[in-house]
């Protein structure tokens, strides 16, 4: 797996690459509690390099969603496709994230 | 008809068969299934006295044949057998092929024994073959002729050994079934083959001989449709499969999803199936990973060939409780993964572990 992070106006694009899984999970919540402990609250998740996802990596992007929420920031998903989408609507993470087609959209929505 | 006691034979220091017992009787067609080497065709040589056997006793009507006593030739005409490579006599034409046993072991005079060859030349349709050399025909037209040959003797039983694995495919029906006309009419049989359709609608019964055995046996309803044993279902369904055993909650995920692409591309599984099964894999391991330090969790992935379908079975150690209880879980994120990639999830305590088997849906 691979984080790219990129300021934007109003938030932090995190694009994630390859497998969100077991392994790979507690990376991305370093990464992004890092981002967080720096006073970020607004983030759009970027799906769409994304290969692979498991439990593991939803639990993931549960814990940083729900440190977000106490801080009063927000979070939105974008590019959410494939085999990773399907695991989302399986969990019924696409009806209790915030999802969008792109990251502009994304961006766009972010309030 | 015929009773087989404690059957053995060693080839040097290798035992090939370690004790076969069982009765043939008059009428039935028995069909030989297993997987190669282990012995199916040895078994068939003993019983014509082709390899000697090693021990035990095959009796035919009361004559205990392997008696230092018995005339072989004799033996063996009562048993004729047809072989994968037909073994014709390639100098005779297919006529003297036929009449040169009846002529010879017989005392049949020349002019009887062709009346009957061209019968039975009539028989496994190659009439019009009976001036031509084994070298001017088929694969598929020699084996016919090495059946008729075998019925030119009166045989009381034909043994056939793998009768078309040497042929072309397209040969293959044309043998099986001269084969099925036989068993019509009521010709005894012990048939080693590798066509299990053909096992399974021409035998009245079938032995799945494995390890020099015959390892299991019954009608062919019962041998194909409910094998007992598990060798037996592992090679009825074409059982492929993979097996690691875990022992810690540090294993190392990737190398094993590497282990499981490999078998998924042995088995040339589609990629949507590989995405799903490993997956399935990751869910389950991450359920189990709580118990790793203290439980031993072995983990099969067989693929039926036949069916179709992975099933995956988890044994592991430690006291009576579903791993996969919903009770036990943190949340039910891994759960309805699984629930969603599976057909089927059963909990078993089997020998003091605890076992569970999961069907993985199709992939459309």
């Amino acid at each position: 797996m691979e984080i790219h992070t990129q300021k934007e106006a109003n938030a932090t694009v995190v694009a994630i690459t390859g497998r969100l899984d077991a392994v790979t999970a507690p990376e991305y919540e370093k990464a992004v509690n890092e981002l967080i402990a720096g006073g970020e609250i607004a983030f759009v998740i970027d799906f769409g390099s994304l290969d692979y996802i498991s439990s593991a990596g939803l639990r993931g992007l549960l814990v940083t969603a729900k440190q977000l929420k106490g801080k009063g920031g927000q979070v939105r998903c974008a590019n959410v496709k494939g085999t990773v989408k399907e695991v989302f609507d399986i969990s019924g993470f696409g009806t209790i994230f915030q999802m969008d087609d792109t990251v502009a959209a994304a961006l766009a929505n972010i309030s | 008809m015929i009773q087989i006691k404690h059957l053995s034979k060693k080839f040097g220091e290798l035992v090939v068969l370690k004790d076969i017992s069982i009765e043939i009787i008059t009428g039935e067609v028995i069909a030989i299934i297993g997987p190669s080497g282990t012995g199916k065709s040895t078994f068939l040589r003993c019983l014509n006295l082709l390899d000697r056997p090693s021990g035990g006793s095959i009796t035919i009507d009361g004559i205990n044949i392997l008696d230092a006593k018995a005339d072989v030739p004799k033996v063996r005409q009562k048993m004729n057998m047809v072989f994968q490579s037909f073994n014709l006599f390639s100098h005779l034409s297919v006529l003297e092929n036929l009449t040169l046993g009846p002529i010879k072991l017989r005392g049949m005079s020349a002019k009887d024994a062709e009346l009957k060859a061209l019968d039975l030349l009539k028989l496994v349709g190659l009439a019009e073959k009976a001036d031509s050399y084994p070298d001017e025909l088929s694969g598929g037209q020699k084996q016919r002729v090495a059946i008729a040959r075998c019925l030119a003797m009166d045989p009381e039983i034909i043994l056939f050994d793998e009768p078309t694995s040497a042929l072309d495919p397209t040969m293959v029906s044309e043998v099986l079934s001269v084969i099925r006309r036989l068993a019509k009419d009521g010709m005894t049989m012990a048939i080693v083959t590798h066509e299990m359709d053909f096992a399974r609608d021409v035998a009245n019964r079938v032995l799945y001989m494995d390890e020099g055995l015959i390892y299991e046996e019954g009608t062919p309803q019962q041998l194909f449709d409910n094998p007992q044993k598990e060798k037996t279902r592992t090679f009825i369904n074409r059982i492929r499969s993979f097996n690691c055993q875990i022992s810690s909650p540090d294993y190392d995920l990737y190398a094993m999803n590497a282990e499981i692409e490999t078998f998924c591309e042995k088995q040339i599984l589609p990629k949507k199936t590989r995405q799903n099964l490993l997956l399935l894999v990751e869910e389950l391991l991450q359920i189990y990973n709580p118990l790793l330090s203290t439980t031993l969790l072995d983990l099969t992935i067989a693929y039926s060939e036949k069916k179709e379908s992975l099933e995956l079975v988890l044994e592991s150690t430690g006291e009576a409780v579903n791993p996969l209880d919903k009770n036990l879980q943190p949340d039910e994120l891994g759960l309805n993964i699984i629930n969603n990639l599976t057909e089927s999830i059963k909990y078993q305590r089997v020998n003091d572990k605890n076992r569970v088997t999961v069907l993985m849906k199709k992939t459309l």
